[in-house]
């Protein structure tokens, strides 16, 4: 293990950031600390099939809505 | 501990104030002299009878008032200092692992019979105990040099000057507070003396580039493996408070070392300069 | 313990590159050892490793330590001048004193003193003001006080003038070396320290080519210089290397008793340069 870790200097950079992290997460979670501090509002960040579905039908909706106005127009003839 | 340990750990801070004298010494005393030579230029501008009314003013207001109450109103006349010392904080602590790398001067270093534990720990302990004692040094050379300006200036306008010599005391007790929150403050911040000494002992060219870049990178990556913010939560609740960097008082001294955030701080630092330590090895 | 250093199989790859590629190496105490090589061949490497600079794979002791483990205790006992400067630049002479004073429990502050006081420089200059060879001298003078069982030069004359190689070889060899302390020079100037030597170890691309004593070197190798109507004879003992000098065919032979050789010409121990390219290009035949 220890071979391993002090193979070359990116592998020790790894291992101490590794152990760290751990510690820092691991005593986050112990504590209670709150888990996130920043909310991303961009939808495009959280990244997950089902929304991509959702969206998706969304937007073929929006779509729709759209046709049905061109529609009517057409309806009203010469302005 | 044996005579020769101690003398030796002696010869090597003694290298560090050599090595980086411009930062421990050169940068505050430049900012005292400006400080110096800015308040005598204003003082210029300023009609003298108001000036000595001024003075005056302050002789009575601090009159009566022990040293250790006047001390906390003194201490912000620090921050620029404070602000220096951090600055060459960091300009030190990227750079004093990574220079003699770059210069390969390393090898005269490692031909000697000193430990990597005992290197870093003697670029640590200059940094955290040592440096501050010449700043503050550096800062009761100015007071001195204004008190002595001001009792001159009193007298030749025949002000009252006895609360001078409280506020004198009361300066000299302010920089011992500030040499106790100076080192306070480097332990509370000791994980992040461990990052850059990391970085330092890590990175083969543009250490600070390493150094932040991959801060930011590990929060990221944090949040995107495991959705959580830990790691940014609590560098932000260990910096953002401007309350962590002074003490203004000698009571709370006690509780602002002795808690668990403190020790926490401490034995995660600890784990960022033992990685420094081995990192050392890697001198190619 | 009769030799300083024992190395088995060292290995050392830097990315693609093989520097050392499985090195035997043993240097009997007291000797004054010569490690030659081309550029390239793994000589600082293999210096850098005995003194814990760099970490390779093997087995490997130094004056009874292994130098990746206990590398700042061994920095008690050996010493090691480069061929860089490697002295702090923005140091003053007597800052640098004081510092070896201060760190090195084996440091002799006054001998160092009585050693530059014969050489020109001042205590007050900061070494980046230094000449390299004044650098060297300061270098040299420092480790002189020092009681060391083992000094590593790795082309410590390189790029000096020859007044200064030669008062570093002088010095070296009288204030230095009192038959009890060992000297590991490497160099590819070959020439200068061959009269020095009293082991020699050849190296190339990474592995050991030849170690042996100066004095079992006569009872190896021979040169001889063959009559033109020897030469089939010559050829047929299998020499390591030939070439042309003065009109006549050198062959250099390597463990073929001298007796067989006698009666094929003029016959000597070949120099140590002489030596070292008939062994490289014995070793680009093969």
């Amino acid at each position: 293990m220890k071979d391993l870790i002090l193979r070359n200097r990116y592998t020790l950079l790894l291992a101490t950031l590794a152990v760290y992290m751990g510690v820092l997460v691991a005593e986050g979670m112990v504590t209670g600390r709150e888990a996130r501090i920043i909310e991303y509002e961009n939808p495009y960040f959280d990244f997950n099939l089902n929304e991509f579905e959702e969206y998706r039908e969304r937007r073929n909706e929006d779509e729709d809505e759209d046709d049905g106005i061109s529609v009517r127009f057409e309806d009203t003839g010469d302005v | 501990m044996n005579k020769f340990a101690v003398l030796q750990f002696y010869g090597l801070l003694r290298r560090e104030v050599l090595e980086h004298r411009n930062l421990f010494v050169g940068a505050p005393s430049v900012l005292a002299l400006l400080i110096l030579v800015a308040t005598a230029w204003v003082a210029t501008q300023i009609d003298q009878s108001q000036l000595a009314e001024g003075l005056e003013f302050v002789s009575m207001l601090f009159d009566g008032l022990s040293p250790f109450d006047m001390a906390p109103w003194i201490i912000p006349l620090a921050i620029p200092f404070y602000l220096t010392l951090y600055v060459c904080s960091v300009i030190y602590l990227i750079n004093t692992l990574y220079q003699d790398r770059k210069e390969m001067s390393v090898l005269f270093w490692q031909s000697m019979p000193v430990s990597n534990l005992q290197t870093v720990l003697s670029k640590i302990v200059a940094i955290v105990f040592v440096a501050p004692v010449f700043y503050v040094l550096i800062m009761f050379a100015m007071y001195l040099i204004g008190m002595i300006w001001l009792t001159i200036l009193g007298i030749s306008n025949e002000v009252d000057l006895v609360g001078i010599g409280w506020l004198f005391l009361a300066a000299i007790v302010s920089l011992v507070l500030i040499y106790i929150s100076a080192v306070v403050t480097s332990l509370w911040l000791l994980p992040s003396i461990g990052w850059l000494l990391l970085f330092s002992a890590f990175a083969k060219k543009t250490p600070l580039l390493w150094a932040g870049g991959v801060f930011i990178l590990a929060g990221f990556f944090e949040d995107f493996i495991f959705g959580t913010q830990y790691l940014a939560n609590w560098v932000a609740s260990r910096t953002s408070d401007p309350n962590q960097y002074l003490i203004l008082e000698f009571q709370k001294v006690f509780e602002r070392v002795f808690n668990y955030d403190m020790f926490f701080g401490i034995m995660v630092g600890s784990i960022l300069i033992v990685g420094a330590v081995f990192m050392r090895r890697f001198t190619d | 313990m009769s030799h300083i250093v024992e190395a088995k199989s060292l290995r050392k790859n830097y990315g693609n590159f093989t520097a050392l590629d499985g090195v035997d190496l043993t240097i009997p105490r007291g000797a004054i050892s010569g490690l030659i090589g081309p550029n390239g061949a793994g000589k600082t490497t293999t210096l850098k490793a005995l003194i814990g600079l760099c970490d390779v794979e093997g087995e490997l002791s130094v004056a009874g330590r292994d130098p990746r483990i206990a590398r700042h205790k061994l920095m008690e006992d050996v010493c090691f001048i480069a061929d860089v400067g490697i002295l702090p630049k923005w140091l003053k002479v007597s800052q640098v004193i004081d510092y070896v004073e201060a760190v090195h429990p084996k440091f002799d502050r006054k001998k160092a003193e009585k050693f530059l006081s014969t050489t020109d420089i001042p205590a007050n200059k900061r070494i980046k003001e230094l000449s390299k060879g004044m650098v060297t001298q300061l270098h040299l003078a420092l480790v002189m006080a020092i009681e060391v069982q083992l000094l590593v030069l790795d082309e410590p004359t390189i790029g000096l003038d020859i007044i200064y190689r030669k008062e570093f070889y002088d010095r070296l060899l009288n204030d230095f070396y009192d038959g009890n302390r060992t000297i590991i020079i490497s160099t590819h100037q070959v020439e200068e320290i061959e009269t020095l030597l009293s082991h020699l170890v050849f190296i190339n691309k990474g592995k050991i080519v030849l170690d042996s004593l100066m004095s079992d070197l006569p009872d190896i190798y021979a040169e001889v210089l063959v009559d033109a109507d020897r030469v089939v004879q010559a050829d047929a003992l299998q020499p390591i290397y030939v070439r042309e000098l003065l009109g006549k065919k050198s062959y250099t032979f390597e463990s073929v008793p001298r007796e067989q050789l006698e009666f094929l010409g003029e016959l000597h121990t070949p120099s140590v340069a002489d030596l070292f390219v008939a062994k490289l290009k014995e070793e680009k035949h093969e």
